[in-house]
């Protein structure tokens, strides 16, 4: 790619180049009539799916965010996991009482990935990690990683509690810590709601294109994916019974809602001109890892098991455990799709038109 | 190397050795000393010790620790 | 020639100590805590002599960051990074293929200069999203990031719709121009404005500075130049998508991309309610769908057939 900036006559710009000179020396006469030129904001830009025009050496006008896709995916992958399992094992003791049991423990071990795991990765991702604490300093509304700093330390408090208490009912078998362990686990359904969608407020509060041309499908995939990745946790390995295959179906019904968002964030990408990043090797990780292998595979199986009869087979475990891998990847491809396309020109210009803005707010 | 710190910004100073010849110093992350303790070390003069290693990328040095030398020597950070 | 009534009181070359308030000489401006400051850069006098660039780093004791020559024209600084907070860009817009016209623009149309740097939004995206309130708004009305407090999150990064702000791999703070606060809080003017030769910068109080740009555009109209423009003043480009307007504004002359600049940022907050909206609303649906489901099954015998 030429990386100098294209001299030659540009499609659309009526530049220094087409500008009739002014005939004599002195900048007086420059004053003689000449075309009056428009410019960028009068010009109506014309829809491309990419940005044609001249950019500064091939260089993007933005930064691509300096998270690690592994290590930041791999925390919102747990943040989501451990809140939708939160909220699921919560739902199942209300609805199901004590026939839940076994939903209800594994949603307490599970609620614990994100405040350790999890934790320790966001930590090791600082760049200055012995500063942690400076993060509960605020608490900012205008900053998702402020509010998500508070949804997660609102959280810990009674997943840990949860989780300590079942670990004692189930180590010294005392009926009254099972009690405490299913009621102070409660109230972590409401904050394990918040950390299944609140990441992606994070990735869409920025100006990377990828993320920002889609705050509301971004989040409803992210959503969708959570309550996926807890309903196949809590089903993985889980004795073939009713309560699995309701969790299956609840799985199954997330994985839709997965699919339907997936096409309405592509439709909106591709219409505020980001589809380009689609194409990238990321934009194909997501296609294959997050799309096929986590979404469509495990509803194929379902759909077969379902269909041959009501008992879950090996494949539900399979349909699982590619519902959780596929759930980490979205996250993982989401990020890197989004630093493709802020490195870019190509779509990162292309991103921030003026018909790429939101509506004026009509006044009150 | 041992010197005095001349001018502190922010998180990098300068450090003028022994033969008068002035280094750059950026404060390694991994550091004890924090960036609001370089201030009052450049404005009393202080006379230290630094021990670095070449920045990559950058045309600086990265100091990793630094040591008060002379009467303060009691003081380390 | 203006010449400041106090400039009498100095007439030696050299000063030996600082003066009080000295910005009233060098730049007409007494800095005062509590007002609005910025700068205007006028690119059509700009000359490309990358002064601002090194008072910069002279100044904030920056470190060389782009070491090497790009063959980007004279641009081998390439964009704004923690360690370099004034860049230089250079368009050349005639001479294609290797052969420079003999007849050029005027007003420096033909070769596009212009000093890129920190633009101070009035609704700083990298303030807005920054965890530990590292960012945050002085009393000269810039924003700046204080870095006994960052922690390197690096989420002030991907927020700037300019590209500005960026982590420093050697320190794990991020960095970017602080419109030398700690100058400003001497009396003193920043230090790019101070070593302009021929004023593009221009430092002083942001009204009285978009009063000024909004002279030269129309001066510039009646001389023939049809294409400036002022990037970043309110309603203007680079001040749209509820930005409101930028304390560090620009002349143009040609199209906001050719500077890599944004045609149209956005205020990034803006999205937060929709997107947490739409998720919880998701996730209120869907967990209405698994409570019917978990009813629905109450009904069964609890373990399968």
């Amino acid at each position: 790619m030429d990386d100098r900036v294209d001299t030659a006559p540009r499609d659309g710009y009526h530049g220094a180049p087409n500008r009739p000179l002014p005939q004599s020396d002195s900048y007086q006469d420059a004053r003689d009539p000449v075309e009056p030129v428009p410019t960028s904001r009068e010009r109506d830009m014309p829809k491309r799916p990419g940005w044609s025009g001249p950019t500064y050496y091939g260089r993007s006008q933005l930064k691509a965010a300096p998270f690690d896709p592994w290590i930041v995916g791999g925390y919102v992958f747990l943040a989501g996991l451990s809140g939708s399992a939160a909220v699921l094992s919560n739902l199942a003791e209300g609805v199901w009482g004590k026939r839940a049991a076994d939903v209800g423990r594994r949603g307490r071990y599970l609620s614990m990935l994100a405040p350790t795991l999890g934790s320790l990765l966001l930590i090791v991702d600082l760049h200055t990690p012995q500063r942690f604490y400076n993060m509960f300093r605020i608490a900012k509304r205008t900053s998702p990683m402020s509010i998500g700093t508070w949804i997660l330390t609102s959280f810990i408090p009674f997943a840990g509690l949860g989780f300590l208490s079942q670990l004692g009912a189930d180590l010294f078998k005392l009926k009254g810590l099972s009690r405490l362990a299913r009621f102070s686990f409660a109230p972590a359904a409401v904050s394990g709601a918040g950390l299944s969608t609140y990441t992606a407020s994070l990735l869409s509060a920025t100006s990377t294109p990828y993320w920002a041309a889609q705050p509301k499908e971004l989040a409803m995939r992210f959503a969708a994916s959570s309550i996926a990745s807890g309903a196949a946790a809590l089903a993985l390995g889980a004795k073939a019974d009713a309560n699995r295959r309701t969790l299956e179906t609840i799985g199954a019904a997330a994985l839709v809602v997965e699919l339907a968002a997936t096409v309405m964030s592509h439709k909106t990408v591709k219409a505020k001109g980001v589809g380009e990043s689609l194409k990238s090797d990321w934009g194909k990780t997501e296609e294959v890892a997050a799309l096929g292998l986590g979404v469509l595979l495990p509803l194929g199986i379902y759909a077969a098991t379902r269909l041959r009869g009501r008992k879950p087979t090996a494949a539900n475990d399979l349909a699982a455990l590619a519902t959780l891998v596929g759930s980490a990847m979205l996250r993982v491809s989401t990020l890197g799709i989004g630093d493709d396309s802020a490195s870019r020109p190509e779509v990162s210009l292309r991103f921030s038109q003026p018909e790429n803005l939101p509506p004026p707010k009509r006044p009150r | 190397m041992e010197g005095v710190i001349t001018i502190v910004q922010e998180g990098r100073f300068q450090l003028s050795d022994e033969r008068g010849v002035s280094h750059q110093f950026v404060l390694d992350r991994a550091a004890l000393a924090e960036t609001e303790q370089l201030r009052p070390l450049q404005s009393r003069q202080a006379r230290v010790r630094v021990k670095y290693t070449d920045a990559s990328g950058l045309i600086s040095l990265i100091a990793h620790r630094i040591e008060l030398l002379g009467p303060e020597a009691m003081e380390r950070l | 020639m203006n010449v400041h009534p106090r400039a009498r009181d100095y007439t030696q070359s050299s000063l030996g100590k600082l003066i009080p308030d000295e910005s009233e000489l060098t730049a007409g401006v007494k800095i005062e805590p509590g007002k609005q400051y910025g700068f205007f850069t006028d690119t059509t006098v700009c000359i490309g002599c990358k002064a601002c660039e090194v008072a910069c780093k002279e100044w904030n004791n920056l470190p060389a960051d782009n070491v090497g020559l790009t063959g980007h024209s004279y641009d081998n600084t390439g964009a704004l990074s923690a360690n370099t907070w004034r860049h230089v860009n250079f368009i050349e817009e005639t001479g294609g293929k290797g052969v420079r016209d003999n007849d050029q623009n005027p007003f420096q149309s033909g070769w596009l200069m212009m000093s890129d740097v920190c633009k101070h939004c009035h609704h700083a995206p990298c303030m807005e999203a920054c965890p530990t309130g590292a960012l945050f708004k002085t009393e000269f009305d810039t924003v700046v990031v204080q870095q006994d407090i960052c922690n390197g999150c690096g989420y002030c990064v991907p927020a700037c719709p300019f590209g500005v702000v960026d982590v420093s791999k050697a320190d794990g703070k991020a960095h970017k121009c602080t419109l030398c606060y700690d100058r400003l809080k001497g009396g003193l003017e920043p230090a790019c404005a101070k070593s302009c030769p021929t004023d593009s910068i221009q430092f002083g109080e942001l009204s009285d500075l978009q009063a000024r740009a909004k002279t030269r555009v129309k001066e510039l109209h009646d001389r023939g130049v049809h294409t400036a423009y002022t990037y970043g003043t309110p309603d203007g480009p680079g001040a749209t998508g509820d930005m409101q307007y930028l304390n560090a504004f620009f002349l143009l002359t040609d199209r906001p991309e050719a500077y890599n600049l944004p045609a149209a940022p956005t205020r990034p907050s803006n999205r937060i309610a929709p997107a947490l909206t739409a998720g919880l609303m998701t996730l209120a649906g869907l967990a209405l769908a698994a409570v019917a489901l978990m009813a629905s099954s109450r009904q069964e015998p609890p373990h399968g057939r």
